[in-house]
């Protein structure tokens, strides 16, 4: 008898079945009304293809002297040196302040932390991870153009 | 019959106006073990807060405007133009620090007394979420004046989640809305502390103070030995607790005022994306981890560092699953005041550090300067500060 009703009580039921649907329609439910306001959230796109950004009074800037710019919303400092410019980025790589250009000892010197970096981007001593990255500079016609990929 | 006799018969004839009476009735005349004096004002003293900032914070919606353009001449605008509008900023940056302070001070008394222990676990659980999400507030709020301060701790506390593997990066662009901190980050943040913060905290709080009444204060009893208080037992929440707590309101509140006359928050300069100042600091309560973080270098040493800030958060929220021990009396628990009092001392020797590192102090005729790192050197007239600053 208890082997029959046990048997009978395994069986699937239609009160089961519409009780599991109920759930998988909730659980769908849910997951179509959460994943379109999740990806609402995500940051949209902005910038497109990479663009050379002028130099504003590039020409002003003497040898040793930096100057910072917006690229594409990315803070870069151009330097002009005895052989031409470069670009680098400002923001350290540590926790994302902007380094300033000593003309004098030809170091990146972080305000917050202390990190310094060469001219290059390598770094010097301080806790940066990581060096600066570089970008792409041309001169064209007297004027500086940088490019941030 | 008045206008009062008449609302409560209208009332009792369509609700069970005597179940709720007797429920109002029996929270305010419970008893509260004989222990409880002031230390136990700071729960109360942190709602009152939270109530405080909820009023301000709606005061100053009212002329605030989320936008990089908008946002730090707003502030000017209440500050100086707003009938009142410079107290109600005042009392609104200061409350949400006295707001921190309040709940440091209401889960320290807590820990020390082994109120957390069961069946208090939960009460103990949201408290700590409650702390978390009123540092969040903080983190928030705080770049809402679009100042230069506020933009570059922005800039370095958001970057902190750039250095956790994997999903940093993607954490960070989802926190900023960008790749850095634009009018992006601005509304982001706005939403957050004055939308989403506030109903979680709302939520948790009604959690928190159900769990309250329904477990009651601790005894300094041992767990699973706590005797019901009886009507002649311990003190009475009415009026005796209750008048220590309108005390505590009465000076708080006075507090708010001088602090906002005496003491007042500059509103500082606009943001500039192009130029981080030097020094930059948080707030008090940052300056621990903000410290913390300077002693991890190299290729993982942030994210060590930032392991290392989370590692207390994590212990607290777990410690009453971990102290199992029977005993709430503090001097029959010498193991966790001790790492109570370490934790304490640790986070205040940090915090000191933080706060000195890189400025010079004149300690009786002597000059030093206090490195990165908050070591003191001795100025000599010789040696000049950039040099020094270099050879840190």
């Amino acid at each position: 008898m208890n082997k029959r009703m046990n048997a009978m009580e395994k069986q699937p039921t239609r009160r089961g079945f519409l009780d599991w649907l109920i759930g998988l329609c909730s659980v769908v439910t849910g997951a179509a009304l959460t994943v379109p306001g999740l990806l609402y959230l995500w940051p949209a796109a902005r910038g497109g293809a990479s663009e050379d950004v002028e130099v504003p009074n590039a020409s002003g800037l003497a040898p040793g002297q930096s100057a910072i710019l917006q690229v594409r919303g990315k803070a870069v400092i151009v330097v002009r040196e005895q052989t031409g410019f470069t670009a680098i980025s400002a923001v350290c790589t540590h926790l994302g302040c902007l380094v300033k250009w000593d003309g004098s000892r030809k170091e990146f010197l972080c305000p917050c932390h202390a990190a310094v970096f060469d001219k290059n981007g390598a770094v010097v001593s301080g806790p940066a991870p990581a060096p600066l990255p570089t970008y792409r500079v041309k001169e064209v016609d007297g004027k500086v153009y940088v490019s941030v990929a | 019959m008045g206008l009062s006799k008449h609302i409560r018969s209208f009332v009792d004839a369509r609700f069970d106006t005597e179940t709720a009476e007797h429920f109002i009735n029996k929270q305010v005349h419970k008893r509260l073990p004989p222990h409880t004096g002031w230390l136990h004002v700071f729960g109360s003293l942190s709602l009152l807060l939270y109530l405080s900032q909820t009023i301000t914070g709606i005061l100053l919606l009212i002329y605030y405007r989320p936008t990089p353009e908008a946002a730090h001449k707003s502030i000017q605008y209440i500050t100086a133009e707003v009938n009142f509008g410079w107290l109600y900023r005042q009392v609104h940056a200061w409350g949400a620090t006295l707001m921190i302070l309040a709940v440091v001070l209401h889960m320290t008394r807590t820990y020390f007394f082994g109120a957390y222990k069961k069946p208090r676990e939960l009460t103990w659980v949201t408290g700590v979420i409650i702390f978390i999400v009123t540092i969040t507030f903080g983190f928030t709020g705080y770049l809402l004046p679009w100042n230069q301060i506020a933009f570059w701790a922005t800039t370095v506390g958001t970057e902190s989640a750039n250095q956790i593997p994997v999903i940093g990066e993607w954490l960070r662009y989802f926190l900023r809305g960008g790749d850095a901190v634009t009018g992006e980050t601005l509304s982001r943040f706005f939403v957050v502390h004055v939308i989403i913060l506030p109903w979680i905290l709302t939520g948790l709080i009604a959690v928190h103070l159900f769990l309250m009444r329904a477990t009651n204060l601790a005894t300094l009893e041992k767990v699973g030995e706590e005797k019901p208080l009886q009507p002649d037992q311990g003190i009475p929440f009415f009026p005796v607790h209750v008048a220590k707590e309108g005390v505590v309101a009465v000076l708080l509140l006075a507090g708010l005022v001088t602090l906002s006359v005496v003491a007042p928050w500059e509103i500082g300069e606009p943001a500039n994306p192009l130029a981080t100042p030097a020094h930059i600091k948080p707030e008090w309560y940052f300056l621990p981890s903000y410290q913390l973080l300077k002693y991890f270098e190299g290729p993982h040493g942030a994210f060590i560092g930032i392991l290392a800030c989370s590692l207390p958060f994590a212990l607290l929220l777990f410690w009453p699953f971990m102290d199992r021990g029977k005993h709430r009396h503090p001097k029959k628990r010498p193991v966790a005041v001790g790492v109570g009092l370490v934790a304490v001392l640790a986070a205040l020797f940090l915090g000191v550090l933080g706060h000195l590192s890189e400025t010079d102090r004149t300690v009786f005729g002597r000059t030093y300067h206090f490195d990165l790192l908050g070591r003191p050197h001795q100025v000599t007239p010789s040696s000049d500060l950039s040099q020094r600053k270099h050879a840190e």
